[in-house]
């Protein structure tokens, strides 16, 4: 298991794991044996709200980096999420069709939302956030959200 | 012969989103026009304020839990009351079933929100069908 950074605001609690890297936006992004898996993180789902459908792009399409990747609608909010790297959608996660909410209870397992054959990981990665940027850039979002 | 026990809807109480009324009106229905006769709503609220007799309702009946959210506060309120909840529902998932009914408005809900309202407690009714109907051969055995 990987170190997870927390930080509690108010009443809520938001986790960070430190194996995987993140976009502004607050999508993760994990690589293992030349794939990147996807999804979205603690702070940007519980922000969301409860998810009640997920669209994910096609596997199989390629897509640029910041070009839409993911739709979700919750309770709240409708998103759209774009990529973090250029690459080809190799998977989607099934569960989010059957169990969109998936996301909502396990943000960083079971709700993952697709896997990509990166085209311009070592590009990509140099534009993303690490753990420690991410969690702080997340402690002061949402302390300027309370103000 | 013993009075039938009546079945206790437990809707959200949730006032922040269109999915805790809709648990509502379903209650509402269910409870004022298609089975009266046999289910009761006790507000959530209540419980949570700790209200004796709320409790004591929830203690000696049968519960049918509708929340509005994951968070799933009226099923974990009758857990935690020490009820026994026999059919929980959850208004995400009858507007998962139905992507074409979005719903909107908290004090009042739009033609959409209404519509799920209607079909969560179709689902309630056939809950409390099958309950009772159980309970009667129960009863008879």
């Amino acid at each position: 298991m990987p170190e997870v950074f927390v930080f509690t605001i108010d009443k809520f609690s938001f986790r960070v794991p430190t194996d995987r890297l993140y976009s502004a936006e607050g999508l993760w992004a994990l690589a293992k044996d030349g794939i990147i898996r996807t999804g979205l993180s603690d702070y940007l789902q519980q922000r969301s709200g409860d998810v009640a459908f997920v669209d994910v792009q096609p596997g199989g399409k390629r897509v640029r980096r910041g070009e839409l990747l993911v739709s979700i609608e919750t309770i709240k909010i409708t998103s759209d999420l774009h990529s973090p790297l250029a690459g080809r959608i190799a998977s989607v996660n099934p569960a989010m069709q059957r169990s969109p909410e998936d996301i909502n209870r396990d943000p960083y397992g079971e709700g993952w939302v697709c896997e990509l054959e990166p085209e311009d990981w070592e590009e990509a990665r140099l534009s993303l956030m690490t753990p420690q940027a991410y969690f702080a850039y997340i402690q002061q979002d949402a302390a300027q959200e309370l103000e | 012969m013993p009075a039938k026990k009546k079945l206790i809807l437990l809707p959200c109480s949730g006032v922040g989103k269109p999915f805790g009324t809709i648990t509502r009106e379903a209650a509402y229905q269910v409870a004022q026009e298609d089975r009266p006769e046999c289910t009761q709503i006790v507000p959530l609220s209540l419980l949570v304020m700790g209200d004796a007799d709320a409790k004591a309702l929830l203690m000696d009946a049968e519960i049918i839990s509708l929340d509005g959210c994951a968070l799933a506060c009226a099923s974990k309120m009758a857990a935690e009351s020490g009820a026994q909840v026999c059919a929980a529902f959850n208004a995400m998932d009858v507007y998962r079933a139905k992507r074409q009914y979005k719903p909107q408005g908290i004090s009042s809900l739009n033609e959409a929100g209404q519509q799920l309202a209607r079909l969560l407690a179709e689902q309630v009714d056939a809950a409390v069908d099958k309950l009772t109907e159980e309970g009667t051969q129960d009863a008879r055995a």
